[in-house]
C-alpha cells in the first residue's frame, strides 16, 4: 500500500469511529418511525382459558363462565370499554364495515387500561334466571351477568333449520379518544351463540 | 251527628293529603338520587379521562406507568360498577361508585404529572450527558486520528527514506 491509500483507511477508520461515538446523540434526536401495525384483540376463552368448552345449550339456573380479553398493540397504553349486551338471532349485530355499534343497550361493563404490548382478562358469569317457554318460543325474562340481574325480556322463535331457541352474549370493544373525549367503537366484537334448552 | 261526620271528613281528607305529600315526596327523593348519580357518574368520567390522558403523557415522557395503570385499572372497575348500577336503578351503589373512581382517578392524576415532570427533567439530564460524551468522544476520536496519522506518516517516511538501494545483476 502507498501512503494515499493507507490516508484512506485512516480516514474511513476516524469517520466510523465518530459516527460510533455519535450515535446515541443522534438516536435521541432522530425518531425512526415504526412500521408495525397497530392493533387491538379481543377474545373470548372457555372456562379451562382454552377456545373450547364454550357454554352452549343452557338451561335456567346454571352459571355458567367464560374469560374475556383484550390485547393492546397500539403504541401507547389504551383506555378500553368492553360492553356485554345480549340479542336473539333477528336483533342487529355491530357493523364493523361502517365502525356502527349494535344498538341494543349493554348489560353490564368492563373499563380499563392496558399497557402497550400487554393484555387483560377478566371472568364473566351468567346465568339465566327466569325464561318463560312455550311450545315453538321462549322468552328470556331477566338473567345475571357477573352476580348483577338484569331484566331483558327478549323473545326467541324456533330455529327450524338449526333446531333451536337460539340467543347470542356478545361482547364490544370501545376504545377512548383523546382527540374527542370519548369513548369510540373500536370495531371488534366476539360472541357466542346459546341455545335455550331448558 | 253532623259534627262526627264533619270530623270523619277532615280525618279522611287529611289522610289523602298526607298520602300525596309522601308520594311526591318519594319521587322528588328518587329522582334527586338518579340525578345526584347522574352528575356523579359525569364527575368520574372526566376524572377519568383526565388521569388516562396524564397517564400518557407521562408515558409519553418515558415514565414507567405500570403501577398508575394498575391503580387506574382499579378506578376502572369502579366506574364500570356505577354504569351497571345506574343502567339497574341503584343510584345511590352508583353514586358511591363514582366516588370512589374519582378519588382514585384524582390521585392517579395527580401523581402521572409529578412523574411526567420527573420523566421530562430525567430525559433532558440524559440528553445533556449523551450529548457531552458524544461531543467529547467525537473530538477525542478526531484529535487521536490526526496524531496518529501524523506520527504514523513520519515512521513511513523514515522507512522509505531508510531504505537502500540494492544492485541487482541482470543476467540475460
Amino acid at each position: 500500500m502507498n501512503l494515499e491509500e493507507y490516508r484512506a483507511v485512516f480516514m474511513v477508520s476516524s469517520l466510523a469511529l465518530i459516527l460510533i461515538t455519535a450515535a446515541p446523540t443522534i438516536g435521541m434526536v432522530v425518531s425512526v418511525p415504526r412500521s408495525a401495525e397497530r392493533f387491538s384483540e379481543l377474545w373470548v376463552l372457555g372456562p379451562n382459558h382454552m377456545a373450547e368448552g364454550y357454554p352452549f345449550n343452557v338451561r335456567v339456573g346454571e352459571e355458567y363462565r367464560v374469560l374475556v380479553g383484550v390485547g393492546n398493540h397500539l403504541g401507547c397504553s389504551a383506555y378500553y370499554t368492553v360492553y356485554v349486551k345480549f340479542r336473539n338471532s333477528s336483533q342487529p349485530l355491530p357493523d364493523t364495515s361502517d365502525s356502527t355499534p349494535s344498538p341494543l343497550p349493554p348489560l353490564y361493563e368492563f373499563q380499563f387500561l392496558v399497557l402497550d404490548g400487554e393484555s387483560w382478562e377478566a371472568p364473566l358469569a351468567f346465568e339465566f334466571l327466569e325464561v318463560s317457554r312455550l311450545e315453538d318460543s321462549c322468552l328470556v325474562r331477566r338473567m345475571s351477568v357477573n352476580d348483577v340481574v338484569f331484566s331483558v325480556d327478549s323473545p326467541s322463535t324456533w330455529d327450524s333449520e338449526n333446531n333451536g331457541l337460539y340467543y347470542q352474549l356478545f361482547l364490544e370493544l370501545w376504545l377512548y379518544d383523546a382527540m374527542s373525549r370519548s369513548f369510540q367503537f373500536h370495531d371488534r366484537f366476539v360472541g357466542i351463540w346459546l341455545n335455550m334448552t331448558g | 251527628m253532623v259534627n262526627g261526620m264533619s270530623v270523619l271528613k277532615s280525618f279522611v281528607f287529611l289522610l289523602v293529603l298526607l298520602v300525596f305529600v309522601s308520594a311526591v315526596s318519594v319521587f322528588e327523593a328518587s329522582a334527586l338520587s338518579e340525578d345526584v348519580a347522574a352528575l356523579a357518574i359525569e364527575e368520574a368520567e372526566g376524572v377519568m379521562a383526565s388521569a388516562y390522558e396524564a397517564v400518557l403523557k407521562a408515558e409519553g415522557a418515558g415514565a414507567n406507568v405500570s403501577v398508575l395503570v394498575t391503580r387506574l385499572n382499579d378506578a376502572g372497575d369502579d366506574l364500570a360498577q356505577a354504569h351497571v348500577s345506574y343502567r339497574v336503578g341503584d343510584f345511590e351503589g352508583a353514586a358511591r361508585f363514582a366516588d370512589l373512581c374519582r378519588e382514585i382517578g384524582e390521585g392517579v392524576r395527580v401523581e402521572a404529572l409529578g412523574l411526567r415532570d420527573l420523566a421530562v427533567a430525567e430525559a433532558g439530564q440524559r440528553f445533556r450527558w449523551t450529548m457531552t460524551g458524544s461531543i467529547v468522544g467525537v473530538v477525542a476520536i478526531a484529535f487521536l486520528s490526526f496524531l496518529g496519522w501524523n506520527v504514523f506518516k513520519r515512521r513511513y517516511y523514515r522507512r522509505v527514506l531508510g531504505m537502500r538501494p540494492e544492485v541487482v545483476t541482470c543476467e540475460p
